[in-house]
């Protein structure tokens, strides 16, 4: 049995070199493999994928299209956001709300929003209200229940300290609710803005009339699989963009907590 | 004496590597022991002096920088399950298994037949006196019991030899003295060897035939101190004049090392040259 | 600082409970005025008898069947697919800490992205039949399975895995009797939330493009303005997530009872 430790550890072991030395593998063996399987018209290499990003992205049409869809996700975030901690604050405050409303919450929150997906639509017509209106059907309850657990949380011995230095209303507010309610309120966030992001794209891919749901539509029925790729490849990228921002925000505010220490 | 000791530690000295780049640590200097048979020995000494080091190598799971263990003559090349037994702090109990499976899994993973397994499981829980709780998980039992628990294990093993690093450290004043009484009281009767890591002053004079005072980082043996009183050992031993005067000559001992150790913290890593 | 999670007293159970029963009751109530009254058009909300009466015909015709068949052979499928991938790769990459530490946060990373987005590659590639949909549900139970399954078997304590070696454990017994033991209740959590989200994420890949399937049915009664069948069949949806969250739990449960735990 060897365990002998290399007195230096040499560079390349790091873990983000490693992570790009496999994604780089996975691209040379997608690529590979497409070209063996050379059918054009429904599968595309890497390569050919990358040029068409260029030519997709010099298309203003497709650029609307994604603005519009960003602009969605963004506004179907924040009205999330809002109307979450709002929300969240009174029921999770209020002895009377928190009993007569936190069941029902718990209940919408799992059943499944693809069911009134149809509805929304009946509702909002194809335009860019269904789109936010479902986006924000699945980002408000994570944010909803994260804010509601993150009052009830809160750490019993701070609120004495507090109200033994004499603390007003204002100040509780302000140094202890919402500090603590800061770390459960951004995973709150992160769950509610993969669910906004869901939301808002599976709405954008069924209007096949306009948007991104009609670039999908056009790509696939001309058997462009490459536009198509780089097409999805720039919504995914949306979405890590904005989830990482998210990330960063969160790792931002949280720097005192324990919880968080280490998990850059 | 012309036998052999149990376990014979030569110059062993171990390093570890450092995190960024920074260079290794040692842990351990030139460190050698004999332990005869039957023996009881106590590693004492501040925190980071090696000791829970010098446990893992002996018991396999570590394999030094220089120097070697010999144990029964052998030396060390990975676990001996069948000499060398091990309690450790935590007691690292298997918390979905019952404390019967428990006591039982050192036999399991050597094959012992099942009706055979819990046979020998059951005695050693009689021993530490929790025949009752056989069916109870972890999880449902106190700390001192979890220890117990820990401790039948490695008596069902029926090696010679075993280590313990801080096994009561976890528990309250009171239950680490009944918990020190048991155990003279187990191992006077059966006469097995013991390595015992803490950080307990009252304890290493209480359990010991020697205690071994460590130096701070790099370790190595400042002095052994013998404490000559056969087990098993009573409670009274404790306020015993013998017992109160070992005591605060292994405090001296162990003082200046602790602020030592303490002045290191502050420091980053302070690499030693090997012997 | 009120304390508010802790159970109701007498009469604030009542004034709760009355409350909840008004407000059931007083929605229920506008609902069939405004239906009654045609302030709002029954295509937007069809009265409630009509959703009631609606929802027994679907029962009766039965129709739904091969539908429901399709879909669930996709969301068993898919489940399998996920849940074979997801184990061995998520086992494959705890064993050392590297790869732990390369694969994990990428894995977290991808299930950020809704799947979704692949989803019209999968359409162009596999066509209108139940392998896209089969491999959009894989692809979106993966990534949970195969995260709860690194954490599962990296997080096992380096204590006892010390402790089996001590003890002479060899490597499939280790894998058996610790790794297993350890890693199992994250496993099947992850096992739990894979089925849901294939679940999901097939009848949403049904509704969007797709021959058959319950999601296709809904959709269909959507475009064809049939409102009150269409309320009528997502009631029938709603049932369906119901038994099948039931049936997952009972599973769950079903499983982890078999460690014997006492009350």
């Amino acid at each position: 049995m060897t365990d002998r430790k290399h007195v230096v550890m040499a560079t390349f072991r790091r873990p983000g070199w490693l992570r790009l030395y496999y994604v780089l593998l996975f691209l040379l063996f997608w690529e590979v493999a497409a070209r063996l399987y050379n059918d054009p018209l429904f599968f595309s290499p890497p390569s050919e994928a990358a040029l068409a990003l260029v030519t997709i992205l010099s298309d203003g049409g497709v650029r609307h299209a994604l603005a519009q869809a960003l602009l969605e996700i963004v506004v179907a975030f924040l009205l999330s956001a809002a109307l979450g901690i709002a929300l969240g604050l009174l029921i999770g405050l209020s002895r009377f709300a928190y009993h007569t409303f936190f069941k029902l919450i718990l209940i919408l929150y799992g059943i499944p929003k693809i069911t009134i997906f149809p509805l929304i639509l009946l509702y909002f017509g194809i335009g860019a209200g269904t789109k936010i209106a479902f986006g924000f059907a699945h980002g408000v309850f994570p944010i909803l229940e994260a804010v509601i657990a993150g009052v009830q949380s809160q750490d019993a011995g701070l609120v004495k300290a507090a109200n033994a230095m004499g603390a007003k209303r204002r100040h509780f507010f302000r140094w202890v609710i919402f500090p603590q309610l800061v770390p459960g309120l951004f995973t709150g966030m992160r769950l509610g803005m993969v669910g906004v992001l869901l939301g808002v794209i599976l709405a954008e891919l069924y209007v096949s009339y306009f948007g991104i749901g009609y670039y999908t539509t056009r790509f696939s029925q001309n058997f462009e699989p490459a536009k198509l790729f780089a097409l999805v490849g720039i919504l995914a990228a949306m979405a890590i963009a904005l989830n990482e921002t998210l990330r960063r925000l969160e790792i931002h505010f949280t720097r005192w907590s324990v919880s968080t220490l280490g998990s850059a | 004496m012309s036998r052999e000791p149990a376990i014979r530690i030569s110059r062993l000295a171990h390093a570890f590597t450092g995190t960024n780049n920074a260079g290794p640590t040692w842990a351990l200097r030139d460190f050698s022991l004999d332990v005869a048979g039957g023996e009881f020995v106590c590693l004492i000494g501040p925190s980071g002096c090696g000791k829970s080091t010098v446990l893992n190598i002996i018991g396999g799971l570590l394999a030094p920088t220089a120097g070697d263990v010999l144990v029964k003559g052998r030396k060390i090349a990975g676990p001996s399950p069948a000499d060398i037994a091990y309690v450790f702090q935590e007691g690292a109990l298997f918390p979905w298994a019952t404390v019967l499976e428990n006591a039982s899994m050192g036999l399991l993973f050597q094959d012992v037949p099942k009706q055979r397994r819990e046979e020998i499981a059951q005695s050693a829980l009689a021993a530490v006196g929790l025949t009752a709780f056989d069916d109870y998980f972890p999880g449902e039992l106190s700390g001192g019991m979890k220890q117990r628990v820990a401790l039948a294990r490695a008596l069902s093993v029926e090696a010679d030899i075993l280590l313990m690093d801080e096994p009561f450290a976890a528990l309250d004043e009171q239950t680490r003295i009944v918990l020190g009484v048991d155990l003279s009281n187990l191992l006077g009767t059966r006469g097995k060897t013991i390595v015992f890591v803490t950080h307990s002053l009252s304890e290493a004079v209480f359990l010991a035939d020697r205690v071994v005072v460590f130096t701070a980082r790099p370790g190595s043996i400042k002095e052994i101190i013998a404490v000559d009183e056969p087990h098993p050992r009573r409670g009274e031993f404790m306020t015993s004049e013998k017992f109160n005067e070992l005591r605060p000559r292994l405090f001296s001992l162990l003082h200046d090392e602790i602020k030592k150790a303490m002045s290191q913290q502050q420091l980053s890593a302070s690499p030693a040259p090997p012997p | 600082m009120p304390d508010v999670a802790s159970p109701l007293r007498g009469r604030e159970k009542i004034a709760v409970r009355c409350t909840q029963v008004a407000l059931a009751v007083g929605l229920l109530a506008a609902w069939h005025y405004a239906t009654a009254t045609k302030t709002v058009s029954s295509l937007m909300l069809p009265p409630p008898q009509d959703v009631v009466l609606q929802f027994i015909g679907i029962l009766r015709a039965g129709t739904f069947w091969s539908d429901l068949a399709v879909t669930f052979q996709e969301i068993i499928v898919s489940f399998l697919i996920a849940a074979i991938a997801g184990v061995a790769l998520g086992f494959a990459a705890s064993r050392r800490r590297l790869d732990v530490q390369v694969f994990e946060p990428l894995l977290a990373a991808l299930y950020a992205i809704p799947i979704i987005v692949i989803y019209p590659l999968y359409v162009l590639f596999f066509g209108l039949g139940p392998n896209s949909k089969i491999a959009l549900g894989a692809t979106t139970a993966f990534f949970p399975i195969a995260l709860n399954t690194i954490t599962g078997f990296a997080g096992v304590p380096r204590r006892l895995l010390d402790a089996s070696r001590v003890m002479g454990a060899s490597h499939w017994k280790m894998l058996r009797h610790v790794l297993i033991p350890a890693a199992f209740p994250l496993i099947v959590a992850g096992l739990r939330i894979g089925l849901i989200l294939a679940f999901l994420s097939i009848i949403g890949g049904e509704m969007l493009a797709s021959y058959r399937g319950i999601g296709r049915l809904i959709i269909d009664q959507a475009e064809a303005m049939n409102s009150a069948r269409m309320y009528g069949y997502i009631v029938f949806l709603l049932i369906l997530s119901l038994v099948l969250n039931a049936l997952v739990f009972a599973a769950e449960s079903w499983v982890s009872g078999r460690r014997r735990h006492r009350a």
